[in-house]
């Protein structure tokens, strides 16, 4: 058996639950990617798939990504009109309509339809067992009509095939401006509204790229905000003696039991007096006065660092601010690289204070700006929804990669009441 | 009056005369056309459409910044006023978050059933001064729907994009089930015996043999069937489940000071909502809808056939252009209950309205904008845009002519009808339609049953009315 | 002597002025706003008319609160319950030096730091009814899954089980708490021929108490912050029957929905009453077992 007995070996039995749990840990992550990778008629199907496929068909040399093929069912012509309103377009009627070189044309005009007869040449003898397939198309912006082929269904080839698309398209689906989706991507994020443009611009548009430097520059001013202040803060009640310090210290502690929830109502009151509603104020300025976590956090570091080394920075003529900045603050570097990744963190996953606090688009964060394009489209487009959701996602994950020491070194300290 | 436009605004025909001349005085003063000297005056317009509907109003927006940029091209001292459309969802929301904060757009568009909570939140600019000042003429509006934005003898908002809501049929199914599709149902009890004969569902046999058979099936045991078509299904959209009280001649509200939720015509309403999953099955029923896809997508409910009837709104001909053209369907207002003639044409009526927040920066600005879109032409395109009718009494023949959708006269009039019913006007509509929404759950779920539930929001909800009727009063005490 | 004392309490002062402004402006004053607001009518668009303790007196008869109370009580003890199981139980099996170790400890570890709005949609979408994996999954092992978000019965358990999907974070805690207990003390209870569970109860846990109190405390106040995940898995309104209506969703609606600010402070004060006779509790019980020496 596995714990509590790390005298004896390992059995390697312990694996077996290990690789169980795991794997359903796993699970909705790999949910996530493969679903955002699957073309939009895959999504939804029952029962689901994992592997993104898509159905391929070779016209006249080139593989053509198509629809799900539908079944003719029974025997047609393809024609096409000299004249009438669907002069020059193909179109696939019955055996039947199609006599003497004239077609049958129905015209829907309001609810009732409308028959005439125009001269029309026949392009292909399309048999029942053939399908139709159309081109598959990306974008939904896309302005050109989509082809359609009938073809033999045996032609058809299902692949597995990606589709990174998703991603670009998702981009597109979180612009706020309905006219500007058709732009070619690069263009549309050209066109990016961001923190420092002029308000009401209206060469300007909200993107993907104005929730991205929203939260970018709220969760870079909190890091810097946090830093400074707690670590001040925390000098100040661990490595200066006076009277007082025990009780704000204390009264610290006591503060972590305040959660947000309960000072919402008031602080939006106070925010609203400084006519910071609306802007991205609320969210990173607090962060600036310290945090009572952080400070407990470091302060904690900062009682580990011998006093002998203040003393004798002390004696060689450093003021307290020197010796907080030359001689604790270096010392103190993976104490304040933890409280630098949670701030960041917290800020990117932040979601209650953005929702009271934000109000027009311009300002929105990646989390508000995706949950209201879920609000709006939820229910539908998965596949788009998956691949906003792993755009959120995605950057704590690299993150994770990159800081994984101070990551796990971080929360254990933390957890474990900061020692 | 020139022209065959009236619209609901009174240009005294001096005033347009003086106009005129000075505009033509500035164009001789001014040979060259130059820029204007003024800068333009800005305004900030929330808008909750997206998709086709917002294009309508970006269409609107530009014609009037256009027309502006004219006007400062012939008078130099005039500054053009610009709308800026900013796309909100959940506006409701938001907008009076943005409001209490001090921050709110100088425009808004707004539904017409939260008027009254934000009028007496004290979140809205009383229009009627400007209203009369300017020449308004409430008469040219259907009265139902202008009636939208007034609330304690104050008008705080105009209709612009008005909806009704009628049955729309699948005619294939019809067809399909041996129905004439040109007859729909005209009394409730014909609509249940329809529903009946448009509901389908695969059988497996103890062979193992599947088979489609129509009808509720209550011998036939949940393991052995599976629903494969709704005739209807009351909980689909359910966006008007809080009205079904109104097609039975119930009501929410009695007044300014009474709740009649628990009214018995409401009580048989949701007694007759309960009918429907007592007969389909509370598991069926979740299960078959939770296959139906997002509402604008082809796997929509009633467009990709799988329930035969819906009560749907008027902007349901665009979806179906949109998700599945040829469709055969056809609309009719919604069925009475037999012996209730009087009870015809019931529809649930209510409107998009423009609003000025309270503490809007440019109410001036914001209004001239109202001024220009309430106009017969510009409301016409508007609404043509976004596929409604417009709140207007006087209608051009063209706008009939070109709409695109073929029942368009019916949800006009369904809209005009004396039977139409819109949210109650109350403070607390929030609150009453949180506890409504919740009743529905119960009764569809069948955990209570309608008298139960109703005449549990009855009471929670007149204690709320009671609260909010002693908060006003306290507040107009001092 | 005394004029060191007087810099150093200029000084400390002085290191702590960001805090002791933040902690007036962003903390106490707006604690003591609340209170006010909570004896008043607020709409913030107006002015606070004073009424007393009537909204305290309103919320004692209003069924919502009591509903959304018992949500999040529900919400608050399984989850902390159930998270404490599973974390616990994931960091027993990697502390037994495993091989590895460190791909587990990722792989458990990835999921807690999915933000949450990304999270909810993700297992909103595969809590679905019909081509939701979840149930597709139960489906091949034999079991028709419930309604799970439509279905008042599960509609909390489900958002459960989203939050031990999270649990990554407390196991990292409690391996480095096990990591710190002195293999000796195992030893020890070899020799007195103790069994697992034995030494599971008698070593592991109690040597690692102090960690399991502040973590516990720590979820307990974040189960009472449920917001997000109702918010956009079950909509504001709580559904299914007000199944997911949580304390802090119920707030949000009277506060911001309804602009009655005075009612919503009254029940923030409530909810910090509630956290801080939790917490008190807590700390008391966490005296008589917790273990600190060593």
């Amino acid at each position: 058996m596995a714990s509590p007995n790390p005298l004896t070996r390992t059995s390697p039995l312990v694996h077996l639950p290990l690789i169980l749990l795991a794997s359903l840990f796993a699970v909705p992550l790999v949910w996530l990617l493969l679903t955002s990778l699957q073309p939009r008629e895959q999504v939804g199907k029952i029962p689901p798939e994992w592997l993104p496929r898509q159905n391929f068909v070779t016209v006249s040399g080139k593989t053509i990504a198509v629809t799900p093929p539908t079944l003719l069912g029974s025997d047609r012509l393809l024609v096409v009109p000299d004249s009438g309103p669907e002069a020059g377009e193909r179109l696939l009627v019955e055996p039947t309509d199609y006599v003497d070189g004239q077609v049958k044309v129905r015209t829907p005009i309001a609810d009732r339809i409308e028959e005439a007869r125009y001269p029309a040449k026949v392009v292909q003898n399309v048999p029942g067992r053939f399908v139709i397939v159309k081109e598959w198309f990306l974008s939904k912006y896309t302005q050109r009509e989509a082809r359609v082929f009938y073809v033999d269904p045996n032609t058809i080839q299902n692949k597995v095939s990606p589709v990174i698309g998703n991603y670009p398209e998702a981009i597109r689906a979180l612009t706020a401006s309905e006219k500007d989706k058709t732009l070619p991507l690069s263009e549309l994020l050209k066109k990016s509204s961001f923190p420092w443009t002029k308000k009401g611009d209206r060469t300007k548009t909200i993107t993907f790229l104005t929730y991205l430097s929203n939260t970018l520059l709220v969760a870079l001013l909190s890091v810097i905000g946090t830093l400074c202040s707690s670590s001040l803060v925390a000098y100040g009640l661990s490595r200066i003696q006076w009277k007082g310090r025990s009780t704000l210290f204390n009264i610290t502690l006591a503060t972590m039991m305040v959660p947000f929830p309960v000072l919402m109502v008031p602080l939006y009151g106070v925010f609203r007096s400084l006519g910071w509603i609306g802007t991205l104020m609320p969210l990173w300025v607090p962060m600036f006065f310290g945090g009572a976590f952080n400070i407990f956090l470091l302060r904690q570091f900062f009682l580990t660092i011998p006093s002998e080394l203040s003393d004798a920075a002390r004696i060689d003529g450093c003021s307290e601010f020197g010796i907080f900045w030359r001689v604790i603050l270096p010392l103190a570097r993976p104490a304040l690289s933890v409280v630098a990744l949670f701030t960041f963190l917290n800020a990117w996953n932040e979601f209650l204070g953005p929702l009271i606090f934000l109000t027009e688009p311009e300002t929105f964060t990646m989390a508000l700006g995706l949950q209201q394009y879920h609000s709006q489209f939820g229910g539908s487009e998965w596949h788009l929804l998956m691949a906003a959701s792993a755009l959120l996602v995605l950057p704590i994950i690299v993150l994770f990669f990159f800081a994984q020491k101070t990551f796990i070194q971080g929360i254990s300290t933390t957890g474990m009441g900061g020692r | 009056m020139t022209g065959r436009y009236t619209g609901a605004w009174r240009a005294p025909p001096a005033a347009r005369a003086l106009l005129g001349a000075l505009a033509l005085a500035f164009g001789l003063l001014s040979c060259s056309p130059s820029e204007s000297k003024q800068a333009p005056r800005r305004i900030t317009y929330w808008e909750k459409w997206t998709g086709f509907e917002g294009e309508a109003m970006d269409a609107v927006i530009d014609d009037f910044n256009a027309k502006e940029v004219a006007h400062a091209k012939q008078d130099l001292n005039y500054a053009p006023i610009e709308v800026e459309k900013v796309t909100i969802s959940n506006v409701e929301q938001k907008l009076l978050i943005a409001i209490a904060g001090g921050s709110p757009p100088d425009l808004a568009g707004n539904y017409s059933f939260y008027v009254a909570a934000y009028a007496d939140g004290g979140a809205l600019t009383d229009l009627g001064p400007m209203l009369s000042k300017a020449g308004f003429d409430r008469s040219a509006y259907i009265d139902h729907y202008m009636k939208l934005g007034e609330y304690r003898g104050k008008t705080w908002a105009l209709p612009i994009a008005p909806a009704s809501v009628a049955l729309l049929t699948n005619k294939r199914l019809f067809r399909e089930a041996g129905l004439d599709p040109e007859k729909p149902p005209v009394t409730i009890e014909e609509l249940d015996a329809y529903a009946a004969k448009l509901t389908k569902w695969e059988v497996t046999l103890p062979s193992g043999e599947k088979k489609v058979e129509s009808g509720y099936l209550p011998d036939v045991p949940a393991s052995q069937k599976r629903l494969i078509q709704a005739g209807f299904l009351p909980g689909e959209p359910g966006w008007w489940s809080y009205g079904w009280g109104y097609f039975f001649g119930g009501s929410l509200v009695a007044g300014q000071d009474q709740i009649t939720a628990a009214d018995p015509r409401n009580i048989q309403a949701f007694n007759w909502v309960a009918s429907y999953s007592k007969n389909l099955g509370i598991g069926v029923t979740k299960r078959f809808r939770s296959g139906f896809g997002n509402f604008a997508s082809p796997q929509n409910a009633f467009l990709s056939g799988k329930v035969a009837m819906v009560l749907q709104g008027v902007w349901m001909h665009n979806f179906i252009e949109k998700y599945a053209p040829g469709l055969q369907w056809g609309a009719a207002a919604f069925p009475y209950p037999a012996g209730h003639p009087e009870l015809a044409n019931t529809t649930s009526a209510d409107a998009d309205v423009l609003v000025i927040p309270k503490d809007s920066a440019h109410p001036q600005e914001a209004f001239e904008f109202i001024k220009y879109v309430t106009s017969q032409p510009v409301l016409e395109k508007l609404c043509l845009g976004q596929q409604k009718f417009t709140p207007l009494k006087n209608v051009s023949d063209e706008f009939f002519q070109v709409h695109p959708n073929p029942y368009i006269r019916l949800f006009r009039e369904l809209g005009m009808s004396k039977n139409a019913f819109s949210i109650p006007q109350t403070g607390i509509w929030n609150e009453y339609d949180r506890e409504l929404g919740n009743a529905v759950d119960l009764i569809q779920n069948l955990t209570e049953t309608p008298n139960v539930a109703l005449s549990d929001v009855q009471t929670k909800m007149q204690t709320a009315l009671d609260r909010s009727q002693r908060i006003l009063a306290r507040r107009n005490a001092k | 002597m005394s004029s060191l004392e007087a810099t150093n309490r200029r000084n400390g002062l002085l290191f702590c002025l960001p805090w002791l402004i933040g902690l007036t402006v962003f903390l106490i004053f707006p604690l003591c706003a609340a209170f006010y607001y909570s004896l008043c009518d607020y709409s913030v668009l107006l002015p606070p008319v004073f009424i007393g303790f009537d909204n305290y007196v309103d919320l004692v008869k209003d069924p919502l609160f009591w509903k959304s109370l018992y949500n999040t009580a529900y919400y608050a003890a399984g989850s902390v319950l159930l998270g404490f199981v599973v974390s616990l139980t994931l960091a027993l099996l990697l502390n037994s030096k495993v091989k590895g170790l460190g791909m587990y400890r990722t792989l458990f570890f990835l999921p807690s730091l999915m933000p949450v709005v990304a999270g909810s949609i993700l297992w909103l979408w595969m809590y679905n009814g019909q081509s939701g994996i979840i149930n597709t999954g139960l489906h091949h092992l034999g079991i028709t899954g419930p309604a799970w978000l439509s279905d008042p019965a599960w509609a909390k358990p489900a958002i459960m089980l989203m939050a031990v999907w999270g649990a990554g974070n407390a196991m990292v805690i409690y391996l480095a708490g096990l990591q710190d207990v002195p293999t000796s003390l195992y030893e020890a209870a070899l020799i007195d021929g103790a069994g697992f569970f034995q030494r599971l109860f008698n070593v592991t846990i109690p040597m690692i108490s102090p960690v399991i109190y502040f973590n516990v405390v720590l979820s307990i106040i974040a189960g009472c912050q449920a917001f997000t995940q109702a918010f956009i898995m079950t909509g504001s309104s709580g559904a299914p029957e007000r199944s997911t209506l949580f304390y802090v969703l119920n707030l949000y609606n009277v506060g911001f929905q309804d602009l009655r600010m005075g009612y919503a402070s009254a029940m923030a004060w409530v909810l910090f009453i509630i956290i801080l006779v939790l917490t008190f509790a807590a700390t008391k019980l966490s005296k008589r077992w917790v273990t600190y020496d060593r």
